[in-house]
């Protein structure tokens, strides 16, 4: 979607491809924030 | 559809609703109302002497409520099967068509009725619905109509036996204004062009303009999409016929209280001039909604639907018939706003599309799929209510299993796992700490 519509963003963001949102537990959120990473948005 | 009813291999069941749906291509599982009509389908003829007795009227539906059909009478002249049904609702019970009935095939005692099918694959084809909101008076005014209404009173089988009449005083009117995009293209209603009606409004306006030389009818519009094979040249066919086309919003509309007339208000594009007529009829394009049925279908089967309401597809352009659940396809304006021959495509893809596993016999999906660990299970079951798929269920042992056709991989139950005893495969949680890593290295 954000390809078809040209979106730009950051390029300090990193993309991680999940079959599902579900698949998202809070254990994978901690690992990004303890690596470092300032946010983490879920997008669906 | 009457040969469709006649095919050995298709069965129809009107008058019914689907309740349910369970399992998966090859293997659904479907529930079937089959109302009660009160009418033995099987011992019907269709003779119609019941609907000469019967003495209630109620209003027509199929006419757009503008004539009345009795209380016991086929649906409409063509309908399949051509039986007679009951509306319980008004019926007095006066048992006039059972004495009637040479057949004796109407049945008051009879019951809705559940049956269950075993079927392969299913196509979803439930159309659309006509906006019917207050716009331009209509519901207030008598003689501002919507063009499925005037599609009836044009019809040689309509209210008015295909006599051009307004509703106020059943007089034929000379000057009509048609108007497009009525609840529709509008970011307060509905933001989508319905696609059909412009060419809609060209096919009444033409059909009135050939049949009556002396009418005269505008047309306001605030794009003419003609856009198609054959439509431009029917949009310039319609233009040299004399009908007016003006290019404006009509901002303001009233009714003559005695002639029941209405005085329409618009300025045309590109004019400073403000446009005030007088019209015996206005007849409104509006917007294409889900239809009730698409609404209610996206609910029992769980179907996802786009922004607007309408189903959603697989792929919006390279793949508009199928859906994600495998086994289940889009036909016709289910899917989305369509014309007829765009919606004849989608049907005829669907039904391929369809006959392509069912010929097989066999499926090939990804087996991407939650795999649990006996080991490491506490037995906590969370995983059994986050499942959205209802794909996992436990042994006599006490043990986990996952139906791998029910499960569609999406992982909930592998995030919600406090043990990590459930993984999914080619997503693992090992996986993707490495991925996060390997993103976020440490020190960068």
């Amino acid at each position: 979607m954000a390809g078809t519509i040209r979106a730009q963003y950051p390029a300090s963001i990193r993309t991680v491809l999940v079959p599902c949102t579900g698949r998202i537990g809070s254990d994978m959120v901690m690992r990004t924030f303890g690596r470092g990473a300032d946010g983490v948005m879920i997008v669906g | 559809m009457l040969e469709a009813n006649r095919h050995p291999n298709i069965e129809i069941l009107t008058y019914s609703e689907v309740v349910n749906v369970n399992g998966y291509i090859g293997n659904f599982e479907v529930e079937v109302n089959r109302k009660s009509r009160y009418v033995n389908e099987s011992k019907c003829i269709g003779c119609g002497s019941c609907t000469d007795v019967c003495p209630i009227y109620i209003p027509n539906y199929f006419d757009e409520n503008l004539s009345a059909r009795k209380c016991i009478d086929i649906a409409f002249a063509q309908a399949v099967p051509a039986i007679q049904d009951i509306a319980r609702e008004s019926c007095v019970e006066c048992f006039g068509c059972v004495d009637a009935c040479e057949q004796q095939a109407i049945d008051f005692s009879q019951q809705d009725e559940i049956i269950e099918l075993q079927i392969g694959t299913i196509i979803v084809a439930t159309g659309w619905d006509l906006y019917k909101g207050p716009d331009y008076g209509y519901g207030t005014y008598e003689n501002v109509i919507n063009q499925i209404e005037l599609e009836r009173i044009i019809a040689p089988n309509g209210p008015t036996y295909g006599h051009l009449k307004r509703p106020s005083d059943r007089k034929r009117p000379k000057k009509i204004l048609f108007i497009n995009c009525v609840g529709s293209r509008d970011v307060n209603k509905n933001p989508w062009c319905s696609v059909v009606c412009c060419n809609l409004s060209l096919k009444n306006s033409k059909l009135i303009q050939s049949e009556y030389p002396d009418s005269e009818i505008v047309c306001v519009y605030i794009d003419m999409r003609c856009a198609g094979k054959d439509y431009e040249e029917y949009y310039r066919r319609s233009r040299d016929a004399g009908i007016i086309f003006v290019k404006g919003l009509v901002g303001k509309i009233e009714e003559d209280p005695e002639t029941k007339n209405l005085i329409v208000q618009f300025e045309p594009v590109g004019t400073d001039s403000l446009v005030n007529m007088e019209v015996e009829m206005v007849v409104l394009s509006p917007a294409s909604l889900p239809s009730e049925g698409t609404v209610e279908i996206a609910r029992v089967m769980n179907m996802e639907k786009s922004p607007d309401g309408f189903l959603k597809e697989y792929h919006a352009r390279l793949d508009p018939i199928s859906t994600k659940v495998p086994g289940i396809y889009l036909a016709g304006s289910a899917q989305g706003q369509k014309t007829i021959e765009l919606a004849v495509s989608q049907a005829k893809g669907a039904a391929s599309s369809a006959g392509i596993p069912m010929g097989k016999g066999e499926y090939t999906m990804e087996l991407i799929r939650a795999t649990p660990s006996d080991e490491r299970c506490a037995k906590c079951y969370k995983c059994i209510e986050a499942c959205p798929y209802n794909a996992i269920s436990v042994n006599e042992s006490g043990n986990l299993v996952v139906d791998i056709i029910l499960c569609r991989g999406c992982g909930t139950c592998a995030a919600i796992c406090p043990s990590k005893a459930i993984d999914l495969t080619n997503f693992k949680d090992i996986q993707y700490m490495a991925i996060i890593d390997e993103l976020l290295p440490i020190g960068a």
